[in-house]
């Protein structure tokens, strides 16, 4: 039992290890009434499993099976009414991005 | 002819209006216009004031929609139908804030009652906003130019406000917002409404009084 334990958690970390997380610091959003069309953008994008938005640091975390082209996500951005500023890999995982952002 | 016609059916198109609006999915939002493929849609209502737009938006800077407004006041009823074009002539985003410039183009007709004299025109009416929001504070004014014939209906409206406390995406925000308006011919004083809003990412609710006594409640949902 603890085997087979051990190999779905291996099985899980290795699946998630393919997963990559872009940090998109976005201009202009102020308002979860507004930045909501920006999660429901990404969201939508097949390849898309979590979308994190941060009104209080400015910012929307994406994790993507291969991660986005940087022009697609200045596209959705700006689509949505918004400016990208920086984009950038991050190394973590989305659940450590929610806790720092909630500290 | 055109104008009649409209106006005879004016509640039925009321009740299609508000079932079309009901009946499909789509976002609500405070600002003019929303996100590219998004619908927006908006009323404000009031003892003598009723308003009810819904438009598309084909670009981030571009949509089309539909208005009706019914108003009464000094002796005025009017009621308008309007198709309109709504441009973003600029958007200034930072880190901390947005700014924004709009400008409604109308095209539409109008019934005016006034002293049992009825008289229909159809008019073509500007309206420029600018508005500028931080997570703390918001702003906003706008004039739009509505002439009928003789009679001068335009609108003047200027917001302002700020937010309690700052909130994070998931959570509830308060605001409060004192809102004036006025309209030429219907009432010749400013009317002033002390607001509080609650906005979240699916619901913006507007609860207030104005001075007057006239409460006025809005609530918008995104599906």
């Amino acid at each position: 039992m603890k085997k087979i334990i051990l190999l779905i958690a291996v099985l899980s970390l290795s699946a998630n290890s393919y997963a990559l997380i872009q940090k998109i610091e976005v201009l202009g959003m102020v308002c979860a009434f507004c930045a909501q069309g920006i999660e429901k953008s990404f969201s939508a994008t097949d390849s898309v499993n979590d979308v994190y938005v941060s009104l209080e640091n400015y910012f929307v975390a994406i994790e993507s099976k291969d991660g986005l082209d940087n022009k697609f996500i200045t596209k959705v951005i700006s689509d949505a009414g918004y400016d990208v500023r920086k984009i950038e890999n991050f190394s973590g995982t989305m659940n450590q991005i929610r806790i720092e952002n909630e500290k | 002819m055109f104008c009649m016609l409209v106006t005879k059916s004016m509640s039925k198109l009321y009740f299609i209006f508000i079932f079309l609006l009901v009946a499909h999915q789509s976002i609500v939002h405070a600002a003019p216009m929303s996100f590219k493929g998004s619908t927006t849609n908006m009323t404000e209502l009031r003892k003598d004031y009723f308003s009810l737009e819904s438009s598309y938006a084909s670009s981030i800077k571009e949509s089309f929609g539909v208005k009706t407004v019914k108003a009464k006041g000094d002796g005025y009823d009017i009621t308008s139908g309007e198709i309109f074009y709504l441009r973003k002539l600029m958007r200034k985003n930072t880190i901390n804030s947005q700014a924004n410039l709009w400008l409604f183009t109308g095209a539409g007709f109008i019934d005016i009652k006034k002293n049992n004299i009825k008289e229909h025109y159809i008019y073509l009416s500007p309206t420029l906003q600018f508005d500028y929001e931080t997570k703390r504070i918001y702003g906003m004014i706008s004039h739009q130019v509505l002439r009928a014939g003789h009679e001068n209906f335009d609108v003047t409206k200027i917001e302002g406000g700020f937010s309690f406390y700052e909130a994070g995406y998931n959570e509830i925000q308060p605001w409060f917002i004192l809102k004036t308006k006025n309209i030429n011919s219907l009432n010749n004083k400013i009317k002033y409404t002390p607001t509080f809003r609650i906005i979240n990412k699916s619901i913006f609710m507007d609860t207030g009084v104005s001075t007057d006594g006239d409460a006025s409640f809005h609530l918008m949902y995104t599906f």
